[in-house]
């Protein structure tokens, strides 16, 4: 009986649990060989790193301070707002839009311009993957 | 009779050159109109197209580069239907603002409703274009913010 509950318990959590799909997971992999190569320390993403890649205020292409959240706001499962067009950015967090981060070109173009917008540079392997282990868990 | 005619014509002209055709390409509504309000071709010449297209990468003061299947797509798409009328006659920039019939069409609106939070500048068609997205742009379907109804 103790067997089914522990079972029961654990599939409820990989339910529960945010997971890329096949194509992201190949993407990942492939970040973190980049990751390892750039840095033999390199051990894993990590989303609390990530989260400061997203929250944090750098100096943008546009020469003004802007971060992540200027545009998408904290609370990613809610509707963002694009600062200088007023148009709405659907909801970033996987959890109440279904769509993100399941097309890797997608997620690749978007990193490598907003990453431009954000920080007037590309981001590293580390810091896609980082950012991106924090976003998928929301 | 004839008069009858006639200004019923001209004024269907005038009706009429106040529309251009709606943006319905899908992939410039996906990676063009989804940050932005999906300006329609007509807005814009060639030319300017052309230089809209070649600097994606600095656009604006954002990065919106694209695939090169995309940015070829889109390429397409706009120059075909860019406008060639005096929508874009004289404009020799890449913004639709900086063209002559455009800037003459706005001169008298004043700055502070332009200014305001609800439409920020004169590239926010639809905030006072009430079907821009259709790509009407007569004057009677002008609703200015905190202001109302423009005729």
């Amino acid at each position: 009986m103790k067997k089914i509950f522990l079972m029961l318990s654990c599939s409820a959590v990989i339910l529960l649990a945010q997971d890329f799909n096949a194509p992201m997971k190949a993407y990942m992999n492939e970040l973190e060989k980049e990751a390892k190569a750039q840095d033999a320390s390199f051990e894993r993403f990590d989303a609390k790193r990530g989260e400061s890649i997203f929250t944090s205020q750098h100096i943008g292409k546009k020469a003004q301070e802007m971060s992540c959240t200027t545009c998408h706001k904290s609370d990613l499962k809610a509707t963002g707002l694009n600062v200088n067009t007023n148009k709405t950015i659907a909801p970033l967090a996987p959890s109440a839009n279904a769509q993100r981060l399941t097309d890797v070109e997608e997620v690749q173009k978007w990193l490598r311009r907003n990453f431009n917008d954000v920080y007037n540079r590309e981001g590293s392997a580390l810091e896609k993957g980082d950012v991106l282990t924090y976003l998928i868990n929301q | 009779m004839k008069r009858i005619i006639l200004s019923c014509l001209v004024l269907a002209s005038m009706s009429w050159a106040k529309n251009v055709p709606a943006a319905t390409d899908a992939l410039y509504q996906k990676e063009c109109a989804s940050c932005h309000f999906g300006y329609q071709p007509a807005l814009l010449n060639a030319s300017g197209w052309q230089k809209v297209m070649g600097s994606l990468k600095d656009h604006f003061g954002t990065d919106a580069s694209l695939s090169q299947k995309e940015h070829d797509a889109i390429v397409t798409y706009v120059t075909q239907n860019a406008g060639n009328s005096k929508l874009t006659q004289g404009n020799t920039t890449m913004r639709i603002s900086q063209s002559p019939y455009f800037i003459k069409e706005h001169r008298r609106i004043p700055e502070r409703l332009i200014d305001q939070p609800e439409v920020k500048s004169l590239s926010q068609c639809a905030a006072c274009h009430t079907k821009a997205e259709q790509g009407d742009y007569s004057e009677r379907t002008i609703v200015i913010p905190n202001y109302g109804r423009w005729e």
